[in-house]
């Protein structure tokens, strides 16, 4: 510890040069280790120290990393990588084919969190020093794009400090330190205080930042972060709260950049029949697909996005965005607003008169009480009594698990950018031993889906894919499978002489950082 | 004595017993840190491996055993969200608390006893009103808000401070301290102001209303009228018998300095102990939660103990009363 807080000292007393760059983020990441915890925060950092295979543009798509190229194996038994020669980790040791294999067995550990992105895979073969196999057990047509995040460590630096597998209870080496070929490494590290970064000098790929100190501080309160910004304490804030975003923009020595997320925000119900639930939301009124039509239809999305989000956010037809690969152009129609069919549904389906218990998260999505807030009321105006309860995210999962709800709120963004992602978790019959639908609270079930699954996930030809993707969205949107509110707007702000790129996912992505 | 020495250290080790307990019987409503801990693509196997690994799964008695039998071999676990020992965290976190807790305790004091006086002697004055008048902000502006119309005025608009952190920290052994370089003594000035105004303020009005009284008195008058000046009679007669009350309200106030931090250490990014409870609420970090709790109750026990054995050192019928 005095070591990492020496070092830290001694960096904060080098001369200040227009090459250093200081950003606040809301939380810090939980660890330094790429497989121990499957979180925007932890994956989002560790993108800058750590690589994987392949790795995502400023567009979102795939391109090579510490890859050079991959094919499909046979029939699609698998897909073969061809690796970057002559990469070295931040300590110095070179990069092959063994690594590669190391961070497999490491990430698709029991112990890891991210062992989910190896289900299809059945087995990984070294053909050669700089030539990896991966094989499926089923076709998989979208395999490089889902492991974008799988970040490859090195084997003899793991070995050497005993962290062979990740550890999220006790920690590890690799929870304080990283060893990345990537663009940045770790000068000193406190968690929760402050992380330093500086460029990794002998990383292959040429350099478009001009950054030589990199701080990464969380700061919790958004005013303070604010308050950083605008006294050029930071040179970055991510997220800039909606409600300042506009005041900023009129600020000349800052500016906002907005865009939108991958993440889409939506209403899920209870959808399990019998009396074999406890708690409030023991009712079958959401059984009936009319009685969720009318949520649907009662609900004016784009007021919400007009007040709430200050006209920050796009209205979503379904569970991803259109900037996601799969989305389905044959579904973009979100449903409409009308009230008066709302009430005339509500009736028909025996809502009205009961009490509709609506969960709802207040420090988990942008805005997310005043969302459910507005829902309420909107619901009420159809003639739809909705009792609200609004908790923090650490008392609303088990709430939920705990089936205590009739309605909920859920965003949900696909870590691998595809369409087939909310499927899988959201859209099949939860089923424990395939690890399928672990997110479906309200267990919402059609056996078309189910059955299509698996087709989509081996599917090789894009057409059929997208046919057999069309066909899914269009029965979720009929049966009213969940209510697709909006996109997650983002709203970062930065320095007016700081130049960054901003991508669907909300990674702040430090090679593309430049300091004017 | 011995005897009465003896039965308090008991009754505060109960003391400290229950508030444990009371604090694991909460711990459930706080929250399940299992989702915080993994990702999102976990499945329910996943988080009932986790729950049992972590002893989630046991009641909460089980649970407070289990930490106050590790506890006692000086092993306060591992927190969840840093995957470090939390001993270790709260080492770290706090020379951070303590140091803004004594500036702005002594800023407090100083001031608040010197503000108190002038007041007090110049009560018609229009500086004296004009400082009650002001005084009102810190007893009725809630902290936060305090903290953010700082920041705001110096740091935003003027420039001259740092708005959130510490500065930079030089360690000695293993304490981290702010007050040897430049940076770190800027960092403190709007945190212990923030902190300290509103004990400023309650120290000052009680030392000018006891002031105003004792001055009243037939004694302040004898010494005028034996023509002793001014200042011998308003510092030596006058402010040190308002002292008394004034030093014990001061005790007392001493660990709500420690308590009100949290709200101040969130306003500021300032990195002590109070910031980092708040950031395991959040998380439902239970080991640090604990061991924070523990750690503050058994610093008011204490308190509360040296207090006990002092009023029994003055007051002999203490001692023997059962």
């Amino acid at each position: 510890m005095f070591r990492l807080s020496a070092a830290f000292a001694i960096a904060l007393a080098l001369p200040v040069s227009a090459k250093d760059f200081s950003f606040a983020v809301t939380t810090d990441p939980q660890t330094m280790d790429p497989h121990a915890v499957n979180s925007a925060p932890v994956l989002g950092f560790l993108n800058n120290v750590y690589e994987g295979l392949v790795r995502r543009g400023k567009d979102m798509s795939i391109e090579p990393s510490l890859a050079t190229s991959w094919s499909p194996i046979g029939n699609g038994e698998g897909w073969r990588f061809v690796l970057r020669q002559g990469v070295t980790f931040q300590d110095g040791s070179a990069f092959d084919a063994d690594d590669v294999i190391f961070s497999y067995e490491r990430a698709s550990s029991e112990e890891a969190d991210t062992s989910s992105w190896f289900a299809p895979v059945s087995k990984v073969i070294k053909v050669d020093n700089f030539t990896v196999d991966i094989m499926t057990s089923a076709p998989n047509p979208i395999f490089p794009d889902s492991i974008a995040n799988w970040m490859i460590m090195d084997s003899g630096w793991a070995a050497a400090n005993n962290a062979e597998r990740p550890d999220k209870e006790r920690g590890n080496f690799a929870t304080l330190n990283a060893n990345g070929t990537g663009p940045f490494q770790i000068a000193s590290r406190q968690p929760d205080l402050a992380t330093e970064l500086k460029p990794h000098a002998g990383w292959w790929d040429k350099v478009e930042h001009n950054l030589s100190r990199v701080k990464m501080t969380p700061i919790q309160n958004s005013a303070t972060a604010l308050a950083a910004l605008l006294s050029g304490d930071v040179d970055f804030i991510n997220p800039v709260p909606i409600q300042d975003a506009q005041r900023l923009q009129g600020n000349p020595d800052v500016k906002v950049i907005q865009g939108i997320e991958a993440r889409v925000i939506m209403l899920g119900f209870d959808q399990q029949p019998g009396a074999a639930e406890s708690g409030q939301g023991a009712s079958d009124m959401f059984l009936d697909a009319r009685a969720r039509a009318a949520v649907a239809q009662a609900v004016n999305v784009p007021a919400i996005l007009q007040t709430i989000m200050r006209g920050n956010a796009e209205v979503a037809s379904q569970l991803v965005s259109p900037a996601m690969r799969g989305y389905s152009n044959a579904q973009s129609a979100p449903y409409a607003f009308d009230p008066d069919a709302a009430r005339a549904l509500a009736a028909d389906a025996g809502l009205t008169g009961q009490t509709i218990s609506f969960k709802c998260p207040n420090d988990r999505y942008l805005n997310d009480e005043a969302v459910c807030q507005a829902i309420t009321g909107m619901l009420a105006q159809a003639g739809m009594d909705v009792s609200l309860d609004a908790m923090p995210v650490s008392n609303y999962w088990p709430e939920l698990r705990a089936d205590n709800f009739d309605m909920y709120l859920l965003g949900w963004s696909p870590g691998t950018f595809d369409a087939e992602h909310p499927i899988r978790f959201l859209g099949s019959t939860p089923n424990a031993e395939k690890r399928l639908g672990s997110w479906n609270f309200g267990a919402y079930s059609n056996a078309r889906i189910d059955a299509l699954l698996p087709m989509i996930q081996s599917e090789i030809d894009d057409t059929a894919r997208q046919r057999m993707l069309d066909e899914v969205a269009k029965i979720m949107q009929d049966e009213v499978a969940y209510v697709p509110l909006y996109v997650q707007p983002l709203v970062w702000g930065a320095r007016s002489n700081i130049q960054v790129t901003q991508r669907p996912d909300n990674f702040f992505i430090l090679r593309w950082v430049t300091v004017n | 004595m011995l005897s009465f020495i003896v039965k308090r250290v008991g009754q505060s080790v109960l003391v400290l017993l229950v508030t444990g307990l009371v604090a694991f019987s909460m711990f459930t409503f706080v929250g399940d840190p299992i989702d915080n801990m993994l990702g999102q693509e976990r499945t329910m196997e996943d988080v009932e491996r986790l729950r049992t690994q972590l002893g989630l799964d046991q009641p909460f008695v089980v649970q407070y055993v289990r930490f106050l039998e590790q506890a006692a071999q000086g092993n306060f676990g591992i927190s969840y969200r840093q995957g470090r020992p939390v001993a270790e965290i709260l080492m770290e976190r706090a020379p951070a608390t303590l140091e803004l807790a004594a500036v702005s305790g002594i800023l407090a004091i100083v001031m608040g006893i010197a503000l108190g006086v002038f007041t007090a002697i110049r009560r018609d004055g229009v500086a004296a009103n004009l400082i009650m008048s002001i005084s009102l902000i810190g007893v009725s502006l809630p902290t936060f808000l305090i903290g953010i119309l700082l920041i705001y005025l110096f740091s935003v608009e003027l420039g001259w401070l740092p708005s959130f952190g510490r500065g930079e920290t030089v360690k000695i052994g293993g304490w981290s301290t702010g007050f040897l370089t430049e940076s770190g003594l800027k960092a403190l000035i709007l945190p212990a102001i923030t902190l300290g105004l509103y004990q400023m303020t309650l120290i000052m009005r009680l030392v000018r209303s006891e002031m105003l009284e004792v001055l009243r008195q037939d004694y302040v008058r004898f010494a005028r009228a034996r023509g002793l000046s001014n200042r011998v009679v308003n510092f030596r007669h006058a402010l040190k018998n308002t002292m008394v009350p004034v030093i014990t309200v001061i005790g007392l106030q001493l660990g709500s300095i420690i308590a009100f931090a949290i709200i101040t250490e969130t306003v500021f990014q300032w990195p002590g102990v109070g910031l980092l409870f708040i950031n395991a609420i959040q998380f439902v970090d239970i080991p640090v939660m604990a061991a924070y709790l523990m750690l503050i109750s058994v610093m008011f026990v204490a308190i509360n103990l040296l207090v006990d054995i002092l009023y029994a050192m003055i007051d002999p019928r203490l001692r023997s009363a059962s």
